[in-house]
């Protein structure tokens, strides 16, 4: 029901793409339709990671200023701008994370802009609850072990190693629970990897 | 290394956990526009992504809006929105390119680094809204005349010793004193810990290097169902359960 709205926007309002361009010739109200677009995602998603609704916040907005200040370097015809968001949202939030924690920052390795090409435009798959419900279902298929590996590095953005030692348990055995969750995500989703 | 050999890693680089050497050779393939490796962390960046739009969502609030088209709305024209400071580095660099057609190349390289700098800035002021925002909270929390206070490790010089202020609306304010930092790579984990329940997550935080903390969990809190705050050391990212004994707890 909450996606409704979302749907709506991307059915009925202009392309990604088209976005892209407005920002570009910095419209302020492609910023407010980028907002209404993908703000309440991208707060979902740091909010899982921080779990903080005032450091939240704080970020959702270090993400949209760092999203208007490259804007200008993304290819929109090479990649998708939702992708692209919500990568620097989740790039924010680890980093803030790591941060926090006295980790080293950036280590997890996102790259924003530097391969437009990799952020598929997916606005629509993004936003659709279908496609959504699919992923959710196959996570749950996966044995508890492999969904943690899943979380703790797409959540809260440790290595393998760092993933093995708050788990108690082998660097292989954690990275044989990586390999074995991603793949069993990409056949139950049919994300084919190209021959 | 091969396209083939690198396939099985495609998913693993896109969530940023790729070791090496996997993980500079799929950069190096990307980096040549590779025909197989570019649609293969394409379609393996599809997936993360999607595993990110799982969460249930939350709504955020509606002064986050105005927070973020301020952005747009105060950076319209951002030349002129500049600090006089950083303008006047842009319009130097700009008439240096235009007097100087040869040194172009070099004035674009100093716009660049005052737009590095210009972000750094930006960074920094950021961060100190984001403590002036958690100052404002702690001070919130201190003043209503319906927070609960609690003293802990009164009466003893060394161990941890402060105060927990519980405010059934606005959270749970944390100040602490002799608490030296959390060892490198731990950090510190705030619970609350509900009479007759398991202990609730409430926030990482470190402390200072002369010892003092603040720490505040925002949002309403069952003070009356709650039988005590506490704090462990846990690994660097939090933990979902206490793994170890508390540094100190505060019983209501």
């Amino acid at each position: 029901m909450l996606l409704l709205p979302l749907l709506l926007a991307i059915e009925f309002g202009e392309s990604d793409a088209d976005l892209v361009r407005r920002l570009q010739r910095r419209d302020p109200r492609a910023m407010a339709e980028l907002y209404d677009r993908y703000g309440r995602l991208v707060y979902t998603l740091i909010l899982r990671v921080v779990r903080d609704g005032g450091i939240a916040e704080d970020l959702v907005q270090e993400t949209f200023l760092r999203v208007w200040n490259r804007v200008q370097g993304f290819d929109a015809d090479r990649g998708g701008l939702g992708p692209w968001l919500l990568a620097v949202a989740r790039n924010r939030a680890i980093d803030y994370l790591r941060s926090a924690a006295g980790r080293m920052r950036n280590a997890v390795e996102l790259p924003e802009t530097d391969h437009p090409a990799l952020f598929a435009d997916m606005e629509k798959e993004l936003l659709n609850s279908d496609r959504v419900r699919r992923v959710r279902i196959a996570l749950e298929k996966l044995s508890e072990n492999q969904r943690a590996v899943i979380e703790l590095a797409y959540f809260e953005g440790l290595s393998q190693a760092e993933m093995a030692d708050r788990m108690h348990q082998p660097l292989g055995t954690v990275k044989t629970w990586v390999r074995t969750a991603l793949k069993s995500l990409r056949d139950e989703l049919g994300t084919a990897v190209p021959a | 290394m091969t396209c083939d050999e690198l396939r099985d890693s495609y998913e693993i680089y896109a969530l940023g956990i790729a070791d090496e050497p996997e993980s500079s050779e799929i950069r190096a393939h990307l980096d040549r526009d590779c025909p197989t490796c570019v649609p293969g962390v394409r379609g393996a960046r599809e997936l993360t992504t999607l595993i990110g739009a799982v969460a249930p969502l939350a709504e955020p609030p509606a002064r986050l809006r105005k927070r973020v088209l301020a952005i747009a709305g105060g950076q319209k024209s951002s030349l002129w929105n500049w600090s006089p400071v950083w303008a006047a580095v842009a319009a130097g660099a700009l008439i240096a390119a235009i007097v100087f057609n040869t040194r172009a190349q070099r004035a674009s390289a100093e716009l660049a680094q005052a737009s590095a700098e210009l972000q750094r800035v930006q960074s920094e002021s950021a961060a100190q809204t984001r403590e002036l925002a958690r100052l404002n909270e702690a001070f919130a929390i201190l003043n209503q005349p319906d927070a609960k206070q609690v003293v802990f490790g009164g009466g003893a010089p060394q161990p941890p010793r402060g105060r927990v202020f519980l405010d059934p609306t606005r959270g749970v304010l944390l100040v602490a004193s002799n608490l030296p930092p959390a060892p490198a790579g731990k950090i510190y984990e705030m619970w609350v810990i509900p009479k007759g329940g398991k202990p609730v997550p409430a926030g990482l935080f470190q402390s200072a290097a002369d010892g003092t903390a603040l720490h505040v969990l925002t949002g309403p809190v069952d003070v009356a169902g709650t039988a005590a705050v506490a704090v462990t050391v846990e690994v660097a990212a939090g933990a979902t359960v206490p793994n170890l004994p508390p540094v100190f707890a505060a019983a209501l």
